[in-house]
């Protein structure tokens, strides 16, 4: 698959979705490049689930278009979003909680039928993310949670994907955890991993991301590189509170 | 008062017109019995729609609280030679505090947990009526088993009306079933408008909200279906009276569901479902008389195919015709919007 | 103690067949929150479809059971498609009770299906042996042998396939969060439909050893069905491991309760265990009480 490096990976194209009769997002776009690591910042409640939710086919387009590798993937229902190549590693980590945790991986390899192949990406995981190796044997349930987190980004890198769609990934975790969770991230990004990212602080991406898009209210309110954001004193008090 | 408040009791008032004016049209005392019948089961099916479409308890004990109240009337009857007229109401209350004991029992789980366990009494108390064979009394010669055995209790008192209107007894009867039909609705009608009808409003549409304000949805659900027994049980003594006879039968699967079916095929969570169900579903089953073997199988598929195909029932579907031809003619009262029950 | 032999046969041949009969009841409660009223009619489907298949057909033993097995899973596939699904997907909010309903009506259907095709009276089933291996005191008929040593067969054969295999591991993954099952690329319907023809499988197989010591009748099943319902509550909807455990516990239970006071208080008995395990344990023995579906 070798994909020319200026076309885009992902394209989402004046995105309108919600739940029963009101509109979450009011016509959201944005694209995500090969190798490339796009944020999306905006406060609870605002629709950065939503957008990843609507990517991956968990919740209906009501209008617009999602595309991937140029293939237009919306309207497809979750399973074939997946086979298609979006990754989605879903907020609150949603495990299979009565699994060990190498059941969990190996769910996420459920569509790749080549062992040697699931093998080698096991092992990856592994040498990536050491203390799942340790774990493999646990119940997912019993775990903590940044060891959960950890199973669920695990899971998502056993998928055969191009795009790796991140749902807040330091959602209720103590600080000290949240560093080595966004250390992994820097290291998939360095790897050549295409993600789409959904932050609440900009602060904790800033490093990482190539562009941020800031959404208040279902829509896009700014976007640009994270240093001139953080610059941008008026937008995170507006926005984000300070 | 808004009109959709009015739209119910003027029902009402078309539907009891219709059930008075029916004995001066038809002379038939075979329809007049059927009619009766149906009427027995509106009476129950408006009971177990308020537990389950406005009170959201899924209860299979219905008909075990019917079948309670009737033999209750029959053994108060047969055992202390009440009068069948005091036997009725003792009947009643007696099938309250059964009722108590099975809400208490089942009805702190939730959904499909209540159902079973609901099935499983009614299971239970129809098993040990029917394999009830050691002998109670001696009639005459005969033995008679406490609960009536597989055959259950006759003869065991009468209402009267045989002896004041002779031949006319079957309409006397039906105006009494008619009667108890009339004061159910109105119950039914005042329990969902109510403050106990408000609290379930405010449970479904906001549970946190309505728990913080002290709202205890057992509780809630315990007390309809302490009430809802009075009435059931009541016409489990009314249906006894009339026939003069209470068995098993009534407590068997298919006449639990026959109930069922009549909720859901009428609409569920609509005051008048019911009885559009039952007035349905007996006309059915009179019509596939003639096909006699193959009534329960029809049944069967009625039931599977209307919970398929229009969940709302015949109700929701008049509703949603209804609502379509009024979006075509936007000039038509749009205050009429019945379409929430109650 | 010249009951114990007689308790422990009966009631562990009871047990093996009402754990049978709950674990396709369970599998399809715990994948899709659906309580199928037509369970019951599936073994009653299996019972008549061997029946049929050894002395109508003249086939031998195991094609009259693999015609049972083929029996319960076309029906159940026929569950799902025509009844199950359409319903999920009009009204998920209430699928919990209405499927109840829409399945009492296929069971009511079907049923009587049986009834017009084999007509009510009670009829033999073929497969059945005779004979007892003589344990020292008491009797152990080949017939109830046969039974155990088959339903301890198919729950072991049902628990390797649902650990073992990456389509027994994508059900119980369906079933533990469906909408992670979907992320992972998992055709959450198909899986349904799966655990549909599985479960109506088990219940056909179930449906042959029921009635090869008792006797076919239309209403074969109601009484295994109602039996599974009290042993899925008692040990938590949807748990597998523990209906198993409690239809062996509470058979034992019931057989002795049977041998002491007669056969009409073995139900009651159930009944009263049941209310007083779930005034404890709301949620079951081995139930979870925040467990619910998507």
């Amino acid at each position: 698959m070798v994909e020319p490096s200026n076309s885009p990976c992902l394209v989402v194209n004046g995105l309108v979705t919600g739940y029963d009769g009101r509109n979450v997002l009011t016509g959201i776009s944005l694209s995500v490049d090969p190798g490339e690591l796009v944020t999306v910042v905006g406060p609870n409640g605002h629709g950065k689930s939503t957008l990843l939710r609507a990517i991956s086919g968990l919740l209906p387009v009501r209008k617009g278009s999602i595309s991937l590798n140029g293939r237009v993937i919306s309207g497809q229902p979750a399973h074939r979003v997946a086979a298609n190549g979006v990754i989605h590693v879903p907020q609150g980590d949603l495990l299979f909680a009565g699994m060990s945790v190498l059941e969990n991986l190996l769910m996420g390899a459920y569509l790749d039928s080549d062992q040697a192949a699931v093998a080698r990406r096991l092992e990856e995981v592994f040498t990536l993310l050491p203390k799942l190796a340790e774990r493999q044997t646990q119940i997912a349930a019993s775990l903590s949670g940044g060891e959960r987190r950890m199973v669920g980004i695990g899971r998502g890198l056993m998928m055969n994907g191009s795009v790796m769609l991140i749902d807040e990934p330091s959602l209720g975790l103590a600080p000290i955890i949240i560093e080595q969770i966004y250390e992994v991230i820097a290291r998939l990004k360095a790897s050549g991993r295409t993600i789409l990212l959904v932050e609440e602080n900009p602060a904790r991406v800033a490093d990482i991301a190539d562009r941020i898009h800031l959404l208040d209210n279902g829509a896009f309110v700014w976007s640009g590189e994270p240093a001139v954001l953080l610059q941008r004193d008026e937008l995170l008090a507006t926005y984000l509170g300070g | 008062m808004k009109r959709e408040d009015l739209a119910h009791p003027l029902v009402g008032l078309v539907v009891l017109a219709a059930a008075i004016a029916l004995p001066f049209y038809v002379d038939s005392r075979y329809v007049i019995g059927q009619v009766t019948l149906g009427l027995f089961y509106a009476i129950v099916a408006s009971q177990w729609n308020l537990l389950f479409g406005f009170s959201g308890v899924f209860s299979l004990a219905q008909m075990a609280l019917f079948g309670f109240g009737g033999y209750a009337t029959a053994m108060l009857c047969f055992y202390f030679g009440l009068n069948i007229w005091a036997a009725m109401p003792l009947a009643a209350v007696a099938t309250v505090l059964f009722s108590l004991v099975i809400g208490a029992a089942c009805l702190r789980l939730s959904g499909a947990y209540t159902a079973l366990l609901t099935l499983a009494v009614a299971q239970v108390m129809y098993l040990l009526i029917v394999t009830d064979t050691d002998c109670f009394v001696m009639v005459g010669t005969q033995c008679r088993q406490l609960t009536g055995g597989a055959v259950g209790f006759a003869r065991f008192g009468d209402l009267g009306t045989r002896a004041m209107f002779k031949a006319k007894f079957l309409v006397a009867n039906y105006a009494l079933v008619v009667a108890l039909f009339a004061i159910t609705m109105v119950f039914t009608w005042a329990i969902i408008r109510g403050p106990i009808g408000l609290a379930f409003r405010a449970l479904r549409d906001n549970p946190g909200c309505a728990m913080a304000r002290g709202i205890s949805r057992f509780q809630m659900q315990l007390l309809v279906f302490g009430l809802s027994a009075f009435f059931t049980g009541l016409a489990g003594g009314l249906y006894a009276a009339h026939f003069n006879a209470i068995g098993p039968g009534v407590l068997s699967f298919s006449q639990l569901f026959f109930i069922i079916a009549m909720v859901v095929v009428g609409g569920i969570g609509r005051l008048w479902g019911p009885l559009v169900g039952a007035i349905v579903l007996v006309a059915a089953d009179e019509a596939m008389r003639e096909i006699g073997e193959f009534r329960s199988l029809g049944l069967g598929i009625i039931i599977a195919a209307v919970m398929v195909l229009m969940p709302n029932g015949l109700i929701g579907l008049f509703e949603s015709i209804w609502n379509r031809l009024r979006t075509r003619n936007p000039g038509m009262t749009a205050e009429m919007s019945g379409e929430t029950p109650a | 103690m010249e009951i114990i032999g007689p308790v422990l046969v009966s009631g562990i041949t009871t047990g093996a067949l009402y754990a049978l009969a709950t674990l396709g009841l369970s599998l399809v409660w715990g994948s899709l929150g659906m309580l199928n009223m037509a369970h019951g009619t599936l073994l009653t489907l299996g019972g008549y479809a061997a029946f049929t298949a050894a002395s109508q057909l003249g086939l031998p033993v195991p094609l009259a059971v693999l015609a049972a097995t083929a029996v319960g899973g076309v029906i159940g596939a026929l569950i799902f498609v025509l009844v199950a699904y359409p319903l999920s997907r009009r009204s998920p909010e209430t699928f919990e009770t209405t499927i109840m309903i829409a399945t009492f009506g296929v069971a009511l259907t079907l049923e009587n299906a049986v009834l017009r095709l084999y007509g009510g009276q009670p009829l033999g089933q073929p497969l059945s042996v005779g004979g007892a291996i003589n344990l020292g005191g008491f009797a152990l008929p080949w017939q109830n042998l046969i039974i155990v040593v088959s339903a301890i067969a198919l729950m072991g054969a049902t628990a390797l396939f649902l650990t073992r295999t990456k389509a027994g591991r994508a059900i119980r993954a369906t079933a533990q969060n469906p909408d992670a099952a979907k992320l992972m690329g998992v055709p959450v319907a198909r899986v349904y439909l799966q655990v549909l023809i599985l479960s109506g499988m088990l219940a056909g197989v179930c449906g042959v050893l029921v009635s090869s010591i008792t006797q076919l009748s239309p209403s074969l099943g109601a009484d295994p069905m109602l039996k599974a319902f009290i042993m899925c509550v008692v040990a938590g909807l949807g748990n597998l491991p523990g209906a198993i455990i409690t239809s062996f516990g509470l058979a034992i239970v019931e057989a002795l309760v049977q041998f002491l006071a007669g056969a009409r208080w073995g139900f009651p008995a159930l009944l009263a265990i049941v209310i007083l395990v779930l005034i404890r344990r709301p949620g079951g023995l081995f139930g979870r009480v925040e467990v619910r579906r998507l």
